[in-house]
This record gives C-alpha cells, sequence and structure tokens, in this order.
C-alpha cells in the first residue's frame, strides 16, 4: 500500500500542532505501508517563504517531496479578508480569495496530485483549512483522507469547506467534539469517519529529580507547557494564579515551559524556563503535581495528554469543549470556567493527594487505552481497510462557476460558528472504536 | 459544607465538579462567566429599550438607524452623468459643455456630495452611540456583580477576622506562661474548673499573669474591666462562641490566689469561676484541653476541610 501524506510544512524543526501531528502519523505508518510526504519548501507559516530547497529528501527514513510556495503571504490582505468573510456576508468567491490569502500556494503540488494521484492507494490531508488542503482533497478526492485538526473557531463556518467534508472518502477526528463540530456544520455523517487523536513518545522512566536538580526547583509546582500566548488563555491564567498565590494559602509555583509572546509577571511564585528540550520537558511534567491547560481553543491537546501517559492530572479550561470533554471522558482532570473554580480545583489537586493520583492513573489509563502509538496505528490501518473492501461511490461537488461564485450569499462565519451545539461529547473513546465491521476483534489493543 | 464523594478507588470528575461548584457558591455566590455577564447585559439592554418602559419608539429608532439600515448613496463628480451604457455615456459627456451653456451643476453636485457625507457620517454615530449604550450596560452589569462579590468578600474577611479574634481569646485561655521568681519562664497552670461536668472539655479554664512587679488586683477593679471589655467586645464571650456550655451564671470575682488581669468568663466553662490552680498541674489535664480547643479551632476555621478520619485523605497515596 502506497500512502501520501499531505500537510503545509514538514520537518524535524517544524513543532507546529497539526505538522508534528502529520510527522508523527507518516513515520509510524511508514512500519506499515509505503508513506511518501508531498509538502512545501516554507518552515514559517506565517510568511510561507520558501526556506528549504524543492526535490526529495528523507526526514527520519520517510521520503518527503517538497514543492515551491507561488508566493508569500501578505498579512494585510489576508487580515482584510478574514474580516470580510468571518464578519460580514459574502461570497463564495471571497471564501476562495479567503483560502488564497492564507495559502500556502503550491499549484506545483496540486499539478503533482492530479497527475500522480493514482500512484497512491490513499492521500491523507492534514488541517482543512490551508490551500493545498483544500485544492489536494479536490484533486485526489476519490483517494482522499482528512485530518481535520479543527478548532472552533471561525474557519470552520465557511462554507466552501462543507463540500470537501462530505466529499472525502474519510475523516479522522482528533476528538468527539472536533466530530460533532463537523457533522454539525456540514452534515457528513454518511462519511466514515473515526476518532483518532495521536500518540505520543512519552519515555518510559522520566527523571523528575533531575529536573529539580538542573532547574533549581523545590516544592510542589503546577506546569503549562506550550506557547505563552494570549490566545492560549496565558492571560487569564496569570490573573489566576497570581489570585491564587494572593488568596489561598497553597504552595505551587507555576512553571513554564515554552516561548513566550507575553510579558512574564513579576511573581516569585511564577518561573519561566524557556523552550526546553523535550527530555527536560517529560521530565518537569514527571515532577510537576498537576498540569495546568488554559487553552481556549484545542482540537487535541497533545500536552494534556502526554501529562496523563505520565500519571499526572490534568486542570484545564472548562470553556474549550474538547479539553472538558477529555477530563470527563477520562475522569482524570478537574476544569475550571470562573477564578473561584480555579481556586477551588487547583486546591483540590493540591491539597488532596489521594485524589490527585486517583486522576493521574485515571489518565495513563486513558492513555493507554486511547492514545497509545498500537492504538492510533490499528486505527488507521482499519480505516484504510475498511475503505479498500468499501466500494461506494463518493464524489465531490465541484466548484459552481463565476457568476454563483459572485453571488453574495454566504452568511458570515462566526455567525454559522454560533449556531453550532457546543458543549462536551460525553461519548467514552472506545464506544468509537469498532469500525464498519467491528466486533471485538477490531477493539483497540492494550500495549502490553 | 460539601465534601468530596471520592472514596472509592474510582473517581467522577463530573461529580467532583459539581462539589466543588456548589463549594464556590458557598463561599463566594454565584461566579458569572463573561458570557453570562453579556447576557445579562443584554437582557437589561432590552429592557431598557423596552418600548413600553421607557419610550415608545426607541427601540425602533435605534434599531432603525444602525448602519446600512438607512438608505443612503454615494454622490460623486460623476455621479449626474453615469449610465451603464456606453452610447448614451458617450453622448451625455459629448454634449456636457452644452448643458454648462444652460446652468452650473457644479453647486448642486457639490451639495449632494456634501449631503452623502453628512449621512454616512450620522448613520456612523448612531451606531456608535448604539454601541455605547450597550457598553455601558454591560459595564453597570458587570459592576454591579463586582459590588456584590467585593460585599461578599468584605463579609467573608470580616466572618475571618471575628474568628481570628475568638481564636486568640481561646488560645490565650488554654495555654499561659509566667516568669517563675527566678526570671525563667514556666508554663502557668491551667485553672480547673470548679465543677465541670464530666463530657464538657475544660477549654474554659484560663488564667493570666500580671507583668512582674505589678500588684494583684482586687476583685471589684477586674469585675469592672471585665465589663469595659464584654462592652467594646460586644459579642457572646468565648466559651459561648467555641461551644462550651453556657449555663455560667453571674460573674463573680475570682478568688483569691489568682493572678492576672485576664476576665473569667472566657475560661469559666461551668460555673463562670475560676478556681486557683496549682502550678504543677498534670500537663496531660493541659494538652487535653489544648488538643480539645485545636479541635474546636480546627471545625470552625475549615469546616469544609478534610478530617484525619474518613475524610478526603485516603490512606494509601500513589505518587505517580
Amino acid at each position: 500500500m502506497k500512502l501520501a501524506v499531505v500537510v503545509q510544512r514538514y520537518g524535524q524543526t517544524v513543532n507546529g500542532g497539526a505538522e508534528l501531528h502529520a510527522r508523527y502519523i507518516a513515520e509510524h505508518l511508514a512500519k506499515h505501508a509505503e508513506v511518501e510526504v508531498l509538502t512545501t519548501c516554507a518552515t514559517d507559516y506565517v510568511t510561507w517563504r520558501n526556506a528549504l530547497p524543492p526535490g526529495i529528501e528523507a526526514v527520519n527514513g520517510v521520503p518527503v517531496r517538497r514543492f515551491r510556495v507561488k508566493h508569500e503571504r501578505d498579512p494585510h490582505l489576508f487580515a482584510r479578508r478574514s474580516d470580510r468573510v468571518f464578519e460580514h456576508r459574502h461570497s463564495l468567491g471571497d471564501e476562495l480569495d479567503w483560502v488564497d490569502a492564507e495559502g500556502p500556494n503550491s499549484p506545483a503540488l496540486i499539478d503533482h496530485l492530479s497527475a500522480r494521484a493514482s500512484a497512491y492507494d490513499y492521500c491523507l490531508f492534514f488541517s482543512y483549512r490551508y490551500w493545498v488542503s483544500y485544492y489536494g482533497a479536490r484533486a485526489a478526492a476519490r483517494r482522499a483522507i482528512l485530518v481535520p485538526t479543527a478548532e472552533r473557531d471561525a474557519a470552520i463556518g465557511l462554507s466552501m469547506f462543507h463540500p470537501v467534508f462530505r466529499g472525502v472518502r474519510a475523516l479522522m477526528y482528533n476528538s468527539h467534539e472536533e466530530r460533532a463540530m463537523i457533522e454539525g456544520v456540514s452534515g457528513n455523517q454518511d462519511v466514515p469517519g473515526v476518532v483518532v487523536g495521536i500518540g505520543s513518545d512519552v519515555p518510559k522512566n522520566p527523571q523528575p529529580a533531575r529536573f529539580r536538580q538542573k532547574y533549581s526547583i523545590g516544592g510542589p509546582f503546577a506546569i503549562y507547557v506550550g506557547r505563552i500566548d494570549r490566545n492560549k488563555g496565558c492571560t487569564e491564567l496569570f490573573e489566576f494564579f497570581q489570585g491564587y498565590v494572593r488568596d489561598a494559602p497553597g504552595r505551587l509555583t507555576l512553571v513554564l515551559i515554552g516561548n513566550s509572546l507575553l510579558p512574564i509577571p513579576e511573581n516569585p511564585r511564577i518561573r519561566h524556563l524557556g523552550f526546553l528540550d523535550d527530555a527536560d520537558k517529560f521530565d518537569a511534567m514527571a515532577a510537576a503535581d498537576l498540569l495546568i491547560m488554559p487553552s481556549y481553543f484545542e482540537s487535541l491537546s497533545m500536552v494534556a495528554l502526554e501529562a496523563w501517559a505520565l500519571g499526572r492530572p490534568v486542570l484545564a479550561n472548562g470553556r474549550c469543549d474538547v479539553l472538558k470533554g477529555q477530563c470527563l471522558r477520562s475522569n482524570a482532570g478537574l476544569y475550571y470556567e470562573t477564578y473561584g473554580e480555579f481556586l477551588e480545583t487547583l486546591r483540590a489537586i493540591e491539597q488532596n493527594r489521594w485524589l490527585s493520583g486517583t486522576l493521574g492513573r485515571n489518565g495513563l489509563r486513558f492513555f493507554r487505552d486511547n492514545y497509545d502509538w498500537p492504538v492510533i496505528e490499528r486505527k488507521y490501518l482499519d480505516m484504510l481497510g475498511r475503505l479498500s473492501r468499501d466500494s461506494t461511490p463518493r464524489t465531490m461537488l465541484g466548484l459552481p462557476g463565476p457568476l454563483e461564485r459572485r453571488r453574495q450569499n454566504r452568511p458570515p462565519a462566526e455567525e454559522v460558528v454560533a449556531a453550532l451545539p457546543t458543549g462536551p461529547s460525553l461519548v467514552r473513546e472506545r464506544d468509537d472504536l469498532p469500525l464498519s465491521d467491528g466486533g471485538p476483534g477490531l477493539r483497540a489493543r492494550r500495549p502490553s | 459544607m460539601p465534601d468530596f464523594n471520592v472514596r472509592s478507588d474510582s473517581v467522577n470528575v463530573e461529580q467532583i465538579m459539581e462539589q466543588l461548584r456548589a463549594r464556590v457558591r458557598e463561599k463566594r455566590g454565584v461566579d458569572y462567566t463573561e458570557q453570562q455577564i453579556r447576557e445579562l447585559a443584554a437582557v437589561k439592554l432590552e429592557k431598557f429599550l423596552d418600548p413600553r418602559g421607557v419610550r415608545s419608539d426607541l427601540l425602533d429608532q435605534f434599531r432603525n438607524t444602525q448602519p446600512g439600515s438607512r438608505p443612503n448613496y454615494a454622490f460623486e463628480e460623476e455621479t449626474l452623468f453615469e449610465t451603464h451604457r456606453a452610447p448614451i455615456r458617450w453622448i451625455r459627456r459629448l454634449l456636457r459643455p452644452v448643458l454648462k451653456l444652460l446652468f452650473n451643476p457644479n453647486p448642486l453636485i457639490h451639495a449632494l456630495h456634501i449631503q452623502a457625507q453628512l449621512n454616512t457620517m450620522n448613520a456612523e454615530r448612531d451606531g456608535l452611540y448604539f454601541e455605547v449604550t450597550h457598553n455601558l450596560v454591560i459595564e453597570t452589569t458587570r459592576l454591579g456583580i463586582e459590588v456584590k462579590n467585593l460585599t461578599m468578600r468584605l463579609e467573608s474577611l470580616a466572618s475571618r477576622l471575628e474568628f481570628n479574634e475568638r481564636r486568640a481569646r481561646a488560645l490565650e485561655s488554654v495555654v499561659a506562661y509566667r516568669t517563675a521568681p527566678h526570671g525563667a519562664p514556666v508554663a502557668a497552670a491551667i485553672p480547673a474548673v470548679a465543677a465541670p461536668p464530666p463530657s464538657q472539655p475544660t477549654m474554659g479554664a484560663r488564667e493570666s499573669q500580671s507583668p512582674p512587679g505589678t500588684a494583684p488586683e482586687g476583685p471589684g477593679q477586674r469585675s469592672r474591666r471585665r465589663r469595659r471589655r464584654r462592652g467594646r467586645r460586644g459579642g457572646a464571650p468565648a466559651v459561648a462562641t467555641m461551644g462550651a456550655s453556657t449555663s455560667a451564671g453571674p460573674t463573680s470575682p475570682p478568688r483569691s490566689g489568682h493572678i492576672g488581669d485576664e476576665p473569667a468568663e472566657a475560661a469559666n466553662g461551668a460555673s463562670g469561676e475560676l478556681s486557683a490552680a496549682p502550678n504543677n498541674e498534670p500537663t496531660g489535664a493541659r494538652g487535653n484541653t489544648a488538643e480539645s480547643v485545636g479541635h474546636a479551632i480546627a471545625a470552625e476555621a475549615h469546616p469544609s476541610e478534610p478530617r484525619s478520619e474518613g475524610g478526603l485523605n485516603p490512606p494509601d497515596v500513589d505518587e505517580q
């Protein structure tokens, strides 16, 4: 079986969520099939500047074919078009202009897919919102499997994506909430889909003591791992944690790991360690009492899964449906929506070691049952097997003519998103495991 | 206060969150999310703009004056001569000098252009008014909620302060030190209650010490001071608050042999009298007294906190 993995950027130094997701999946599927990655020469997601040479190279043993980006992104144009389609009534042409402005525009990649699609059994497209995925899925619709990595932002409300959601062969979702959202917006319930997510290579023997010694951190601490950004809810986290230091007699310190786009508050109980390598990061997470995830929008929090894999409880922002749903389904984390709840949940985990330990154990079990690599690989292989047996013809609606594209009949994307159902999905992960012709045999196996 | 129901090995996060939220509500009142504040504000706005409440057509006025809802036109230099038919446009351009021979259309064009601009500005300003009003209502609602929260916080602080005062008084009543004649401080005796009921703790007993070198006060003096202090506190005596028996009779002056100037009512568990106790009272009795006070304090300080017996803390804790 030959598979193409299509993603906007790819490389060992590319650490974006969807890009890392694509790399992990490509490397793990390469054990079971012939995998080729089709991507652009860009490494910067803001400009899409061609930073790498076009052609074929191997990354961790997986062949990667790079194509040039035709033009860089103009941020002003992109912002203007985003305002247009997100906030005003607009036309399909406006939406197509928006995806052109977002990029990365790589006609060479699409030409390659159109000409060579038959050379692949299936093409896995990562991140529905980018130019290469949108036009690539259209070019190879009969072989397209979409990994949407969709968040609850305005882009999901653009009508141009609905035919893609309905026309691909299958969708590999990251969470039940993402699935409900995409099904709600596009009505693609009949398209085969499965909630898969992604695994993580968590070390078996992390060294928490080494981390404490290296960074001179004593006493209990909560950890945040990720980009320190307003969009990730860090401003609110700082405000709440400083309130905790002021109002509650707790002993926790907040340790921040990741590059910061925000000023870190001057507080002796808040320590920023910057970007750490994976070994230090996992040691830090193993040393922490809990992980805090303050983000409002996530399609799947890899960091939360890693914390659970290390047996650590998670305190998540309850306004993010995905995180809340994962906490409820796993019984491995608490969540907050207000300052009062933040204080109370943090104190509960801090002061009640039994609760903390039980949440951590549940998290470990949840990770092993649903997100360990053998489980993830099995879900992908099951889906591929199912598709190879399924001969149901599926067509993707083509783009309408120029006149139709100019009709101002599309509602603002934000209105569409606001009308979507909210709240966490309470479907248990294992309910999703049996696929088409499932049964006990297709259940994910637990690693020995 | 509610406790967690997590004594088994499996936890139910939803249930824990409900309990925690109940606790938050109990402590802080209702905490509104941003979304809820906005909803509240929207409700108030609608009420404020209710035609029956304010002005019959105010709401309609506001709605009608939203940007884009009022008709407007763009009036430029070429507007008068515009047409989508190219030949007519050409003819008009050809004959424009002839027209200008008959009258001067420029002032008309200029006036209409200004009017179009004014219309646009007015429409924007109306939108702005609406937005300002809306934001004002949101802010007022938020401030109202904040005031409520602050009031509750103030009440909480006041109760904490009151508790700390009581705690300090109770601690004073339990253990006291005095300077031995040769200068080394020794633990003073915990005075025994004259006739305490067997089930009652002896926490009420208290003895204080007078500064070295001061003469013991007389009973009348002490009684007056006690009355003054009671008046200042304006509350129930410590023993009553701490849950001790309140069957004490009228306070009577301490018996002879008593030193210190502390009033007896805080220490007087049953009879309201302090009895002289020897300084070398067994430490066990002192310990018991202190322990029972400690328990009482702990129970009152953190009634929601887990107790060691059968509370939150399980016997086995695994560090992952």
